[in-house]
This record gives structure tokens, sequence and C-alpha cells, in this order.
């Protein structure tokens, strides 16, 4: 059935600040292969969501099943290692360090050396080694010869926004992930750059196998990129469905202030 | 000149007289009047008198950023600048010298105990108060001259000049130690250091002058490509690195037959900082938890090393057994005192983990001070000694080497001891324990969303940091054979602090300069040893203003903005071609620039 195939699931999810309720109730699903966008209102709870996901906050109330088992209270890292793997609203790399250890840094949840293993500098660390720097690479392969060749040495600050931005990908695909979450990728992206990466979000479906969670406001890309889209609003689902349903919905266009420009 | 310069010149004139004052205040003067350096004339006192005009001078004929753009001031009115700000400095120091004078030197001498008649002596080169103020003036000018055309002249001048001068002020300080060795050496020292006043020859002075301003050209011509060249041709190829490692280890072990024991055993301190520093670079560089209470390892290592060797306690009426001893083989104690102190570690960052930056630096300061409360308390007594301490500890001896009572010995355990920690550090430095540890410093939530677990890896720093901060406090202990509480003060952890921040947070060799500065110099320089504090909290003060990065930093954390982004233009502009294609976008990672990188 149906929910065999759900790698995700929210039930009831809740999450306040005070009095501020980011998310009262929310229940929403991922199935296995899709690319699913959430779009609503600034302060709608997109991200909130995202953060209670990724275990950044521990809910107030409900459940976060991924492949059925649930993941509340467990730490970032462990979530991490389970198989979600997430970017930020606001780019958030490691600024001194290089783009390819950025990326290296992805794979740390799928190795083990310690100290010893580093100090003696075993073979099997050595191998290792070699193995997280060869799928860093991969990684950042996956956006062409944006983060490729020399620029892998350099430090992240020295990049550009939109390659910020696509490190930032780079560095999440690194973590070998079964579902990554991307908060706003195309945020402060031009419009040919914003076009690019709607290709490489169905690239990391078509071609890596993944499961995509968005949040985007951008409506091009979601029209684009899209299976399904899930419409929050304080902290609620409001619709839910194909882009073209959840576009047309009343209760959408009315949380956009009654504009139907967004579309 | 407009009125925002003519403020500038003001005020850095008046800070600098106002220091040049406090260092009057204080001593340092008189202290170093007769310190020569280089004839009979350049003694360090006179270098000092000219200091803080020189700094006020570069100070106000900085760069300065307006709207986003570097602007530079030109060196004609860099000169002028100056010059003005070396005559308000000079001014300012005159009036208040004038003042004493006129108010009576041994009225002031009451409360201030420095000022003497032979400090105004001094003050006026012998002239007496109104003629000789004009020449404190006119050094004052000099300094503020020289600042403003150092800071303004062009490169290809002021570096090899300020190379030039430092060489000859630093071997002009050197002046106990460098003759030695050429003695050692069996060569002629006379020709370059006077047998009279101790300091460098003029002729020396030159010769030096020459040849570093020469060397330091050579390398920094053209912007600097010279020494990039070199390096790169040296990081490619192994056999140069080896040969420069094997030469530094060789230097390195001759040293303490050369320099004698006094010498060694001032460099055997060094060491014992540099392994502190090594321990706290972990914990502060690598993986960003400000420790201050750091002391707690020194300690632990120092007093377990005591206890497991067979140290017995001080009393009143002679000598007694700790409550827990061991009489082990040191080396062997030694191993176990690093694992222990892995383990406090875990213990004092288990409480900590919560905590961030100022909060985590509050909290290791206490615990450090309750460690050096309980080693000085009675209750602790019975255990390793309180206010009256332990002795006996270990002298380590091994193939007949003696390491408490033979500074040159000493050295030797120590230096082995240093090469270790180096290793452990530069090898996790590069794994990737070092590369989840700087993940953390970055951002720690961050870190933790890619999959590091921080607190694992937190604790796992403290007690790296532990351990190897442990081994410091173990020489110790040797070294120094009795164990009191007084040498466990909180002015342990910041003399480490300081030692890693004015090297370079993370830096390796910054550890070892900081430590050689910090230690080394007023140790070597005892006339230096009552100002110790004084020129710990302005060299940091100076550092941090001056270049946060550290004396040696972290290649990381040097880079140059604009340098990467010039070659990042340049790259992209050739690759436009590509971009198109890429953003026509083909699947997999089969597309890119450079397919031999993409491995």
């Amino acid at each position: 059935m149906s929910d065999a195939r759900r790698l995700l699931e929210l039930g009831g999810v809740a999450k306040h600040f005070g009095g501020l309720y980011a998310l009262s109730g929310l229940d929403m699903h991922v199935n296995e292969g899709e690319i699913v966008s959430v779009i609503g209102p600034n302060g709608a709870g997109k991200s909130t969501m995202f953060n209670v996901v990724t275990g950044l906050y521990g809910p107030d109330d409900g459940d976060v099943r991924f492949r059925g088992d649930s993941i509340v209270g467990l730490a970032p890292n462990r979530i991490t290692r389970l198989g979600i793997s997430r970017t930020f609203q606001t780019v958030h790399l490691f600024p001194n360090m290089t783009i390819l250890e950025n990326a290296m840094v992805g794979q740390h949840c799928r190795s083990r050396s310690g100290v010893f293993g580093s100090v003696l500098r075993l073979p099997s660390t050595r191998r290792e080694e070699e193995r997280i720097r060869a799928k860093a690479k991969e990684s950042l392969a996956f956006f062409g010869s944006r983060l490729a060749g020399y620029r892998q040495d350099q430090p992240a600050f020295a990049l550009s926004y939109a390659n910020r931005r696509r490190l930032e990908m780079a560095r999440a695909l690194a973590t070998d992930p079964v579902l990554v979450m991307l908060d706003e990728p195309t945020a402060g992206m031009n419009p040919r750059e914003t076009l690019e990466l709607r290709d490489h979000i169905v690239r990391m479906r078509d071609v890596l196998g993944l499961t995509v969670l968005v949040i985007e406001h951008d409506m091009r890309v979601v029209k684009g990129v899209s299976d399904r889209v899930i419409a929050l609003d304080y902290g609620r689902k409001i619709a839910e469905g194909t882009y073209e349903h959840v576009a047309n919905d009343p209760q959408v266009i009315e949380a956009y202030l009654g504009t139907k420009a967004v579309g | 000149m407009g009125e925002l310069a003519s403020r500038g010149v003001l005020r850095a004139g008046l800070a600098g007289g106002v220091v040049a004052i406090y260092v009057a205040l204080v001593g340092l003067y008189t202290r170093f009047a007769d310190l020569e350096l280089v004839g009979e004339q350049i003694t360090l006192g006179r270098v000092m008198l000219l200091a803080p005009a020189l700094a006020a001078g570069s100070v106000v004929t900085r760069p300065r950023t307006v709207g986003g753009e570097r602007r530079p001031v030109a060196s004609g009115p860099g000169l002028t600048i100056g010059i003005l700000t070396g005559l308000v400095s000079g001014a300012t120091f005159a009036l208040a010298v004038a003042f004493a004078d006129w108010f009576g030197v041994d009225r002031i001498r009451e409360v201030f105990v420095q000022i003497s008649e032979a400090l105004i002596d001094f003050l006026t080169f012998g002239l007496g108060v109104p003629s000789g103020l004009l020449a404190l003036i006119a050094v004052s000018v000099a300094g503020g001259a020289i600042g403003g055309f150092a800071r303004t002249a062009p490169a290809d001048l002021r570096k090899p000049a300020a190379v030039g001068i430092l060489a000859v002020l630093l071997l002009g300080l050197l002046q106990r130690i460098v003759p030695i060795i050429f003695v050692e050496l069996g060569f002629e020292a006379d020709w370059l250091y006077s047998p009279v006043t101790g300091g460098l020859t003029w002729l020396g002075a030159l010769l030096i002058f020459a040849a570093s301003a020469a060397g330091s050209f050579l390398l920094t011509r053209d912007g600097g490509r010279a020494s990039e060249r070199m390096r790169a041709k040296v990081q490619k190829a192994p056999a140069a690195k080896v040969g420069l490692l094997v030469a530094i280890l060789a230097a390195a072990s001759i040293l303490p037959l050369l320099l004698g024991t006094v010498i060694s055993e001032v460099l055997g301190q060094v060491m014992i900082y540099v392994l502190l520093g090594l321990g706290l670079n972990i914990v502060v560089g690598y993986a960003g938890l400000l420790d201050l209470g750091y002391v707690a390892f020194f300690a632990f290592g120092a007093y377990t090393t005591g206890l497991l060797t067979g140290a017995f306690l001080n009393t009143t009426t002679g000598a007694a057994q700790p409550a827990l001893s061991a009489d082990i083989n040191f080396y062997f104690a030694v191993c176990i005192v690093a694992l222990l102190a892995a383990g406090v570690g875990v213990l004092i960052g288990a409480p900590v983990l919560r905590l961030r930056g100022d909060y985590l630096a509050i909290v290791t300061l206490g615990l450090g001070e309750i460690v050096s409360i309980i080693t000085a308390s009675k209750w602790a007594q019975p255990l390793i000694g309180g206010p009256q301490g332990m002795r006996g500890v270990t002298k380590a001896e091994i193939f007949g080497l003696n390491f408490q009572d033979n500074p040159q010995h000493f050295y030797y355990l120590a230096l082995v001891f240093v090469l270790l920690a180096l290793f452990v550090s530069r090898r996790l430095s590069a794994s990737r324990v070092g590369r989840a540890w700087n993940a953390m410093r970055e951002d720690e939530q961050v870190a933790e969303a890619m999959g590091v677990s921080t607190i694992k890896f937190k604790l796992l720093a403290f007690a790296m940091g532990g351990a190897i901060g442990s081994l410091g406090g173990a020489l110790f202990a040797v070294s120094i054979g009795s164990l009191t509480p007084a040498s466990f003060e909180i002015l342990v952890s910041i003399t480490a602090l300081a030692v890693v921040i004015l090297g370079g947070l993370g830096s390796l060799p910054g550890v070892v300069v900081g430590a050689l500065v910090l230690i080394g110099l007023p140790g070597l320089l005892r006339e230096f040893e009552e100002y110790r504090a004084l020129i710990y909290g302005g060299a940091l003060v100076a550092i941090m203003i001056l270049r946060p990065q550290g004396l040696v930093p972290n290649i990381r954390r040097s880079r140059e903005l604009e340098a990467d982004e010039a070659s990042q233009d340049a790259w992209a502009k050739a690759a436009t071609g590509e971009a198109e294609a890429v953003a026509a976008v083909v699947p997999g990672g089969a597309l890119g620039g450079e397919p031999e990188d993409l491995g």
C-alpha cells in the first residue's frame, strides 16, 4: 500500500516558542522517490518543520517517523546518519575550510577513523580517507565545473554566493542521504542560476535516486520540480496536491494576501 | 591635510606621549638605559624612547577603508603626518618631564618610585631640563617620521628596511647567546659583538642590516612572488621537505651543546610551554573551545607524575609518604599520567558540553581555579602535600642521563616529548578527527547537522588536550624535582593561551614561536623578568590589533581574499564557455572543467 512507500511521516507535530505556535498539529508525509515542495508565506513554519525533522528542535507534540521508526529525540548527527540531510535557509558553510574539506565533512557520518588510526595512519584509515575524498569529489562533481578543479582547495568564504549554495548542497549530498531537505535553495540566485538549480533538483531524484523535500518561494521552480506540493500557513497544512491544484486553492491564495500573481 | 587628519595626528600624538610617560613611570627606561644594542649610542632604553612616537606615527598613517575602499596614505604626506605626530607626542612627554623637574623629583618619587634624577638625566640626554627637552622632542619627531615613512613608503623599500632594523635589534638583544655560539663553533665574535659594551659593533650592525635587508629584498620583490615560488618548490619536492626537517632537527639537537647550561635551562622551560601550547591548541585552536583553566592539566600531570614515581610530601617535621603513591619507572608512569589526564579531560569536558564561547571560558576558568586551590589546600595535604608541596620527584634517569640536575640533558627529554606532541597534533589536524574539530569550531550546530557528534568530539578534544598538557606537567615535575602550589596558578593558563594566540590559533610552528617569544625572550633577558606580565599584556593587545591571525598563522586562516578572488575571476573568464554548457545540464558528474582533478 501507499504506507510502505512512506519515507518520512509527520503526525500532529507541534512546536511553539513561548506563546507563538510555529507548528500546530502538522500532518504530512513524503513518499520514497518523490520531490515534494513546501510553500507558504513567511512565518508559516516551513523552516521550523525542517528543524524538527532534522532534530535541531524537539517537537512539543506529535511524532516524526523516518522509514517507519520514530526519530524524535535523536541527536541531529544520528538523524543525518540515518539518511536525512539538509541545507539551511541562510547559507551555513564552514567558511575557513576548503571546498573539498567542506564536502569531506559530509562523509564524516559514513566513516569511523578515530584518534589512533589517524595518528598512526593505519592502512584502513588511509583507505577510508581516500574513499572520503573520492566521495566528496563525486558530490562536488554533481554541480559540474562549478565546484571543480582548483576551487576545491580554496576556502569556502572565497566562493560566490551561488556557489556557496551549491557547495552546501554538495555537502548534503556527501552524507549519502536517502532524503535531501533543501531550504529555499534558489534564494538570492539570478534567473539563470535558478533554472540551472531546478534541473539539479530533478537530477537528484532521477540520477542519484534521492527523495527531495524542498522549501521554495520561486513558483517556477515549484511548478517545474514538484511531484506534490504542500502549502503551510500558521503551522498547519492548508493544501496538498499537484502544483495546479494547490496554486488554485482559495486558502492558499488567501494566505498569499489574495494575490494570484504568485502563481 | 584635512581636519580629519589633523585630529588623527593630535590623538595619536597624545596617545604616544601618554604611553611614553607610562613607560617612564614604570621604570622601563632607566632599567634598560645601559643595555647597549649597537655601539655605545644605541641602547635599548633609547630605542624604547623612540618607540611610542614611532608607533603613533605608524598608526596615524595607516591605510583607511572608506566605503569599502582601501586608501593608503602617500609617502610624502605620510612623512609630514608622522613628523607632526612625533612632535605632538614629544611635546606631551617633554611637558611632563618639565613638570616633574619643576615640581621636584623627590616629591614625585613618593608616589611613583621609579622617578629619579637619573631618569630625568636619561630623558634629557644629560643636557638638563630646558635644552635637553628639545633633544627629547627631536627624538620623538624622528620616531614619528620613521613610523610615518615606514607605513607609507613603497613596499620594496620599507620591507627590507624594517627586516634589517628588526634583525639588528634582535641580534643586539641576543647578545648573550649569539657570541657564545660563535665561540663554541670556533669563530671569532669580536668583530660582531663588542667585548666592551656587549652589544653589536657598528660594523657588525651594518653587516647584519645589509645582509638581512638584501635577503628580504630578494624574497619580497615582485610582491613576494620569489618567496612564494621557493615555498612551492619546497612543498613540491619531498626531498627538500625532508632535508629541511632534518636540518631543523639537527640544529635543535646540537643547540644545548653550543649554548651551555643557563640557556639550555631556558629552552627547557620554553619546551614545557610548547607542550602546554600544543595541548591547548587542540582544544582552542582546532576545536574552538575556549579553555581558561588549562592549568588543571598541568597540575594534574605534575602531581600525578610525582605520586607515581615515589615522591614524598614536605612536612614540618621532614618527609612523609603520600596517602596514595607508587614507585614506578618514569617512562611507564608518564603513559599512565597521559591516559589519566585524558580521563580528567573528559570529566572537565562533560559538565561544560552545552556551554559555548564566553560561558565556556568562565566555567573552565573556575574549574582551573578549583584545581589550583586544591593543590594549595590543607585538605589535600595527605595526598599531595598541600601548601608545603612535594619533593623527590624522579630524575627519570635513562642511559646515564640526569634530567633533573643537568639542563642540557633535560633539553633532550623535553625535545622528544615536544616532537611526539607535534607529530600527534599534525597527524590529527589532517585527519577525519581534525576535520570534525574544525567543522565544530566553524559552526557547531551545522557540524552536528552534518553528522558530527559534537558531544563526542568535544570530549575528545578535551581528552587529547589534557593528555598533551599533562605531559608538560610531567616534564615540569622532572625538571624541578619538587612541586609547590605556587607553580600551578592561573598565570599558567593565561601564559599557555597567550602562547597559542600570539603564535596563531591552530598553527603548530606558531606555538613554538609563541613559546620562544613569550618564555624564551624574558628568560634570556633577565632584566625583563619583572616586566613579564606587562610584556605579555602589551604583546597580546598589539597582536590582536595588528595581526589577529598570529605571528605564524595557520595557512588556512591567513589566505587573502583579494588574491583568491583575482584567480577566481581569471578562471571564471576562461571557463565561461563551459558554464554555458553546464546550464544546459547533462546528467551525472561526467561534465566538468578539469576531469583529472575529479578523481
